[in-house]
């Protein structure tokens, strides 16, 4: 288990939790967590996502939808199921154009225990062509996550891709 | 070995049925015409009735001829057409999408109107319009644009801009028998809606619903369907008008990664796993896999740009397993993110890439007796376009009003 301090901080006069294996402040450690799970499938890197999730991992990507009135929901698996996702991609006929996640790590929330956080990020995806490199925004929403604090590293618990976008072209096999 | 240019012009060896002329895909003039000869006179499905649950609900719609309409559930419980102009200065009435008005009121100059369509309220009427007793216009005479409209095969709201058009039952005919039962037996309920704006030619979505070949292009296909008992015994039905049904077909969800069966949450009438598609003229199509219907519709903005909107439905009377069942179901192949879906679009996407730019002809050539790798679906479909038209798919070249269709 990963021991943690606590001090406070006299410049806000709030608790700031340091991770005693990194050396940095629990928020650090959070933010940095969002930002390398965007980095990791700009690369292409899925197993190394996968690695940022834990075990109760769940994904959503959900939209609502003014015309019909209704929440939607267009993605939506466990750990296991984005595995799989994964697993069956070179299989599929999927557009290659790279897509580019751009986030801003807008809120981190922490429980009483410091066990877990809530983060909200701002997204903005990015896709550029293959032929030429045009690029043009994909999508834009914004990152819901729980993360678990329990185990050696912060992980992923739970991520909701809360899409403004609706209208997304051919669409994509990827997550966003 | 490749053709010269010479050779790519000849026409294909095939009867003129079984081959198009890249022109109806790109010809600008050709484009005008179709919005003439068949958006403006054939019936459009708008959207469901369930997206307009209570009185005074509205929805937008842009038909395809190049008119935005206002559908709207009157107090009456019918449900109305309008065109979405102010008949004053010609304003846009209604913004959004969806919502909810007892009057419908013009923001320019407060204009408004009920759900009939008829003018309810103009500012300083008798002022502008009367003097000494005597109006010059009265509000009988500033009601919106009605549209002919029907509900039907499945709570669809369909419009027809043809005042003298025939009923909507005589379009659509007998193409939706085999799926009537589990469409029209209780209220169906839209939970998921989309649209992707698409460069490529309408027709070339359409084409793609009504041909299996292309389950090469689907691994989720393969293994649940192609590589199954039955597949190839599936025969392509048409109907009159240009529509055409895929028969069924047991599918095996669980043959692809993680799928499984869909048997939980079905349709009256519905059991197992089977897989029905109807297309109906000039772009719709019913798509019952088991527990979710997609309904595809389309408004082509040009000659090689299409919206399509994607609507997939449960049952109105689904429990929460139910509906959550369903929604699961339709993610993995449907939706912006399902796998077959984002496949489909990548490969009209692709023909919208490459007919513009030195296709000739293309083939709808293949005959297997009407099973289901057999192009007849296609062939169908530009034999009522031929007809409609009054120009050959195959030989389009006669001069439309816009001029002579360009060839590259």
């Amino acid at each position: 288990m990963r021991s943690i301090m606590t001090a406070t901080s006299k410049k806000e006069a709030t608790d700031v939790t340091i991770d005693t294996a990194t050396g940095r402040d629990l928020d650090t450690v959070v933010r940095d967590l969002i930002y390398r799970s965007c980095l990791r499938l700009d690369e292409g890197d899925f197993a190394g996502w996968i690695d940022l999730c834990a075990p109760e991992f769940g994904y959503r990507i959900t939209a609502y939808s003014p015309e019909i009135r209704k929440e939607m929901v267009w993605l939506d698996h466990d750990r296991e199921g984005m595995e799989g996702l994964f697993k069956m991609l070179p299989k599929h006929n999927s557009d290659h154009s790279p897509l580019t996640r751009h986030a801003s790590v807008y809120t981190v929330e922490f429980d009483e225990a410091r066990e877990s956080a809530s983060v909200i990020t701002s997204l903005a995806v990015y896709r550029t062509q293959l032929d030429g490199g045009a690029t043009s925004l994909f999508a834009v929403g914004k990152y819901f996550d729980t993360v678990t604090l329990e185990g050696e590293a912060p992980l992923l618990a739970s991520r909701n891709v809360r899409l403004d976008t609706r209208e997304l072209g051919i669409g994509s096999h990827l997550p966003l | 070995m490749g053709r010269t240019s010479v050779e790519w012009g000849q026409k294909p060896p095939f009867p003129e049925t079984h081959y198009v002329d890249s022109l109806v895909y790109t010809d600008e003039g050709i484009f005008e015409e179709e919005k003439q000869k068949i958006f403006a006179k054939t019936w459009m499905l708008a959207c469901h009735e369930s997206e307009l649950p209570e009185a005074n609900d509205y929805r937008t719609y842009h038909h395809p001829a190049g008119v935005n309409l206002i559908l709207v559930h009157g107090e009456d419980d019918e449900v109305r057409a309008f065109y979405n102009v102010c008949p004053h200065r010609g304003n846009t009435i209604l913004y959004s999408p969806s919502g909810n008005a007892k009057r419908m009121t013009c923001i320019f100059h407060a204009w408004s109107f009920d759900y009939q369509g008829n003018c309810v309220g103009l500012p300083r009427e008798k002022a502008g319009y009367c003097s000494d007793g005597e109006c010059s216009i009265t509000r009988g005479d500033l009601g919106l644009r009605e549209v002919r409209t029907q509900v039907g095969y499945g709570g669809f709201v369909y419009v027809n801009l043809d005042d003298e058009c025939d009923p909507l039952e005589e379009h659509i005919g007998s193409a939706l028998d085999t799926i009537i039962e589990q469409i029209d037996t209780e209220p169906l309920e839209v939970f998921s809606y989309h649209r992707a704006v698409v460069d490529t030619n309408y027709k070339l979505w359409h084409d793609t619903n009504s041909e299996f070949y292309h389950d090469y292009l689907h691994v989720h296909n393969r293994l649940t369907s192609m590589k199954q008992e039955g597949y190839f015994d599936r025969k392509m039905i048409p109907f009159p008008n240009g529509h055409a049904e895929v028969g069924s077909q047991e599918v095996h969800y669980e043959a692809y990664e993680g799928g499984k069966g869909r048997a939980e949450a079905g349709f009256p009438g519905v059991e197992g796993n089977p897989w029905s598609l109807i297309d109906l003229f000039p772009g719709y199509s019913y798509n019952l896999r088991a527990s979710v219907l997609r309904v595809d519709s389309q408004i082509p903005l040009g000659p090689n740009k299409t919206i399509v909107e994607y609507r997939s439905l449960g049952l109105k009377s689904d429990t929460e397993d139910q509906r959550n069942q369903r929604i699961q179901d339709n993610l993995v192949i449907w939706g912006p993110f399902g796998r077959n879906l984002h496949e489909d679009l990548l490969a009209v996407d692709g023909q919208g890439r490459a007919i513009p730019n030195g296709s000739r002809y293309v083939l709808h050539g293949r005959e297997e007796d009407s099973t289901i790798h057999d192009e007849v679906g296609m062939r169908h479909f530009y034999a009522e376009w031929s007809r409609r038209m009054g120009r050959l798919s195959s030989d389009p070249t006669s001069e439309t009003e816009a001029g002579k269709p360009a060839r590259i």
